[in-house]
């Protein structure tokens, strides 16, 4: 799989560009342009439309369901009236960090989806590149958005906004940690940062029970890593028992408080964004990327249903799970997650150091 | 009812009154005694004598519970009275009386005594006009700092003109909020905030995370409660209007307040068959009220939109539903009438009764849901647990009641303590938690759904038994009343929040001469200081969510 070609090179030669740096130039821009696309229109289904039905699923309601089919329609219902509304911007603003903080957010999620491996559809595979220190990459510029989440809060003016902005830092400080290492445990195994390798070496098959097939999803190879990422992504995107840099009935909306109207939609985006980030690399990690039953080609299917799988993950913790207390964030991340990863990632390295 | 009510219980041992034993106590300091229909002795002392006084009877008498301060203008003076209770047993009750001249208004502030005094008399000074020496904190506190006058005063002029905007007389971002030198921020919390449960605006000094001051600026939902009862008749006007004080589902329990007030002081009997079915739709709004608390209290620790609020809310509409058969109103049911009730239960009455039956038997699967989706969670617990602390000596002080009260251990529950209604012919029993936090504050809430539901059960045994001929549901009581003028008494009732208090004085016409409201909340949300001040922010909003304050009955 990891000779695969890449979506820029497979639609550069589909539509007949030359081999030239300008050619692969326009091809990468055309597939980047896809790929973000969809990853959009996910982020547009998912936060009008499907957040909505999904908490009320959870609590006992309906939700939307007054225009088009499932109150489909709400997207575009939705999205006319947050980019209608007035652009409000507090006196005292310091821009342009105020006008980049949102950008930066939306961006950072967007620039991971670059690496992720989601699985062939019909004849393409879907990766825009393949580098060797993808993993490396993808944390990185997750971890942008910490910055932009920082500027929105410095930059708004205000004291809530000021408090949220503390609070994303600190959290993330104390989550992103973990989260590498964990992500460190797997590279363990594979021996390759590179998303691809990772996601072929988890198509070995585990072990055989009556017929079936386990593959050596490193989900099922490591479950208690899994468990430590799925915890530490909720931080990461901050959800629910971590969504403390929000926290709205504590310091009203953190960071995103003074922003509004298009400004607003981007910093929302962003977030629905990083879910979705989030996992596609719990996805390519520790669930075999886009490997499922079925051909190869519609891999790209259960890369989806994956994704979409992390989200209700997150959705439902949000709507049942009550919010820790900054300082006991704080005590988690540092003294318990921190713990525990080390543990995880000598433990692994002393298993794959025996065995292998 | 009234019977209990109106007669004097003082504790007659060996021929000594009450009466008798307070005038010992306080020696010289008495200067004269009063008649009020609830007290067992007033007495009138100098206004310079008010800390002494009150220092011996909460001292040498036991009478440790400040339940409200009453504040009023007469034509040769104005008068502040303090209405004095036990915490062990609240119908041993002493009303001190503390006259101030009309040309000098100045009295004593009881602060150092009680606590709760300090609100209560901010608002006597705020609303009536009343000067209190001593007193740590003499603003206003329902209305601006630049109101002019005192509008329950008899010279307040109504026409002048007011200045009213915050801007004006307090601007929150001033410079002197801002020292650079300090490590401190100042927060404005509220008026308009996502967890503030109406408009309350909380003045917070934070060190980092950490709470270092608290200032509850209340008033922003004043809406002249007690002035608009002062013009409306006794039997018809008044009545349906405290369902619009507690406004969230603890309207029967308002109009109860009420309704034992004016019965007392007109001396009204109530047919049995009328308390039974006001103690079933009073513990009914009960439940209601509590489903609230606990759904809002959920919102608070939890984040937005959770299961739990949802659920919370659906259980309460299936009262809602029941009090709409009942009363014909989902909200403000006016449903109460002096003497009794506006109507029997709604026909057929079997399907009342299967439709009510049907509510309580599913009841504990529910509550069995929220403990496991509550009290269960084990981050719950880390948030609730030991935090919000309010120790019972300190929740004494300031007066509070209810499940707040009752979270910090102290058994006191008007319903068994002074009974009213039916109570107690029922069996049921007083939840009381040790953990004065805001864990215990939950549960309490929770276990008293369990209480209630038992007494509705009851209710609704007793009323399907009542045999057809004695369905009393009003006795006769005259059109207009004009209760003997200078008649006064301070009667409470439990409501879903704790003791709510009214004093009425009566005039002899047929409005109030001075109609005196103790809110619960009022009392309560002074607490807020003690419980978060050296906490994190999460945990100043929990206690807040906690105490289950209704905005509507804090500002009156």
């Amino acid at each position: 799989m990891a000779t695969e070609q890449m979506l820029p090179e497979t639609l550069r030669t589909m539509i007949g560009l030359p081999d030239s740096v300008l050619g692969q130039a326009i091809a990468a821009f055309i597939a980047a342009f896809l790929v973000g696309n969809v990853m959009l229109a996910y982020t547009g289904v998912a936060g009008p439309w499907a957040k909505r039905k999904i908490t009320a699923a959870f609590t006992d309601r309906i939700a939307v369901d007054r225009i088009g089919p499932f109150g489909l329609l709400i997207i575009v219902a939705d999205a006319v009236r947050l980019l209608a509304k007035e652009l409000i911007i507090p006196e005292n603003a310091d821009r342009p960090a105020y006008d980049l903080a949102p950008v930066v957010v939306a961006g950072s999620a967007m620039l991971g989806f670059a690496v992720i491996p989601m699985g062939g559809l019909g004849p393409l595979n879907i990766q825009l590149a393949d580098p060797e220190s993808g993993l490396v990459y993808v944390f990185a510029v997750a971890s942008i958005a910490t910055l932009g989440l920082t500027m929105a809060g410095y930059a708004s003016s205000n004291k809530y906004s000021m408090l949220g902005a503390l609070r994303a830092i600190a959290q993330n400080v104390a989550y992103e940690i973990p989260l590498v290492l964990t992500g460190a445990s797997v590279v363990l195994f594979t021996q390759s940062l590179q998303m691809s390798e990772i996601v072929a070496v988890q198509q070995q098959t585990l072990v055989t029970v009556a017929g079936f097939s386990i593959p050596s999803w490193f989900a099922f190879v490591n479950p208690f890593a899994f468990a430590l990422f799925m915890i530490a992504n909720l931080a990461e995107v901050g959800r629910n028992p971590f969504d403390i840099p929000e926290a709205p009935t504590e310091i009203v909306a953190g960071y995103q408080t003074e922003y509004s109207s298009v400004y607003f939609v981007l910093i929302y985006l962003g977030e629905f964004l990083h879910i979705f980030l989030g996992g596609a690399i719990i996805a390519t990690l520790f669930l075999g990327g886009a490997a499922g039953p079925g051909p190869e080609s519609i891999g790209f299917l259960w890369f989806t249903a994956k994704i979409w799988g992390v989200f209700l993950f997150t959705q439902w913790a949000r709507s049942a799970v009550p919010r820790v207390r900054i300082d006991q964030l704080i005590e988690i991340g540092w003294k318990g997650m921190l713990v525990l990863s080390f543990a995880n990632l000598l433990l692994t390295a002393l298993l794959v150091g025996v065995i292998a | 009812m009234s019977v209990e009510e109106t007669e004097e219980t003082p504790e007659i041992e060996a021929g000594v009154t009450v009466e008798d034993e307070v005038l010992e106590t306080l020696g010289d300091t008495a200067q004269d005694t009063e008649e009020h229909l609830n007290a067992d002795a007033s007495v009138v002392v100098r206004p310079d004598q008010v800390q002494d006084t009150l220092f011996a009877l909460r001292d040498e008498m036991g009478y440790d519970h400040l339940s409200c301060v009453t504040a009023q203008e007469y034509e040769d003076r104005y008068e502040s009275i303090y209405h004095m209770k036990q915490y062990d047993d609240p119908t041993q009750e002493v009303s001190v009386v503390v006259p101030a001249s009309k040309d000098e208004p100045i009295s004593q502030s009881a602060e150092p005594v009680f606590r709760t005094a300090d609100w209560h008399e901010r608002e006597a000074y705020d609303l009536v006009g009343i000067n209190y020496e001593d007193h740590p904190d003499p603003r206003r506190i329902l209305l601006p700092e630049t109101w002019q006058g005192h509008p329950l005063g008899h010279d307040y002029d109504q026409d002048s003109p007011q200045i009213v905007t915050l801007g004006e007389w307090d601007n929150p971002l001033r410079d002197d909020h801002v020292d650079n030198e300090a490590d401190t921020m100042f927060l404005n919390i509220g008026p308009h905030h996502p967890a503030t449960h109406g408009v309350l605006h909380v003045k917070t000094v934070l060190d980092g995370e950490t709470v270092a001051d608290v200032d509850p600026d209340i008033g922003y939902l004043h809406r002249c409660e007690e002035q608009m009862c002062q013009q409306g008749t006794y039997r018809h006007q008044i009545m349906p209007y405290p369902d619009r004080w507690d406004y969230v589902s603890a309207g029967i329990l308002n109009e109860w307040a009420y309704a034992r007030a004016a019965e007392d002081l007109a001396d009204i009997e109530v047919p049995e068959y009328a308390q039974v079915i006001r103690t079933m739709s009073a513990e009914l709004c009960r439940i209601a009220a509590h489903m609230l608390a606990l759904g809002t209290f959920a919102l608070d620790v939890f984040g937005d939109f959770t299961a739990i609020f949802q659920y919370s809310f659906r259980d309460r509409e299936v009262i809602q539903n029941i009090l709409e058969d009942l009363t014909g109103q989902r909200m403000m049911f006016n449903y109460f009438r002096l003497g009794g009730v506006a109507w029997d239960l709604p026909e057929p009455r079997e399907e009342f009764f299967e439709k009510t039956r049907d509510f309580l038997e599913e009841l504990p699967a529910k509550l069995e849901e929220y403990h496991d989706l509550i009290t269960g969670n084990e981050i719950f617990q880390l948030r609730c647990v030991d935090t919000g602390i309010l120790e019972p000596e300190v929740a004494k002080s300031y007066g509070a009641t209810g499940p707040v009260a009752r979270a910090s251990g102290i058994d006191y529950d008007l319903r068994r303590d002074d009974p009213y209604g039916y109570y107690d012919e029922l069996d049921w029993d007083v939840i009381t938690e040790d953990g004065c936090d805001n864990f215990s504050r939950v549960l309490v809430r929770m276990q008293e759904v369990e209480e209630s539901a038992k007494i509705i059960e009851q209710c609704i045994d007793l009323l399907e038994e009542w045999p057809e001929d004695d369905r009393t549901i009003q006795s006769n009581v005259p059109r207009t009343l004009k209760p003997e003028a200078d008649t006064e008494t301070y009667r409470a009732v439990e409501a879903a929040k704790g003791e709510l208090g009214i004093y009425i004085r009566s005039d002899g016409t047929d409005k109030p001469g001075r109609f005196k409201i103790r809110s619960p909340c009022f009392s309560n949300l002074q607490t807020l200081g003690e419980m978060s001040e050296g906490e994190y922010i999460p945990d100043l909003i929990a206690s807040l969510g906690s105490l289950d304050i209704v905005l509507g009955e804090v500002d009156r």
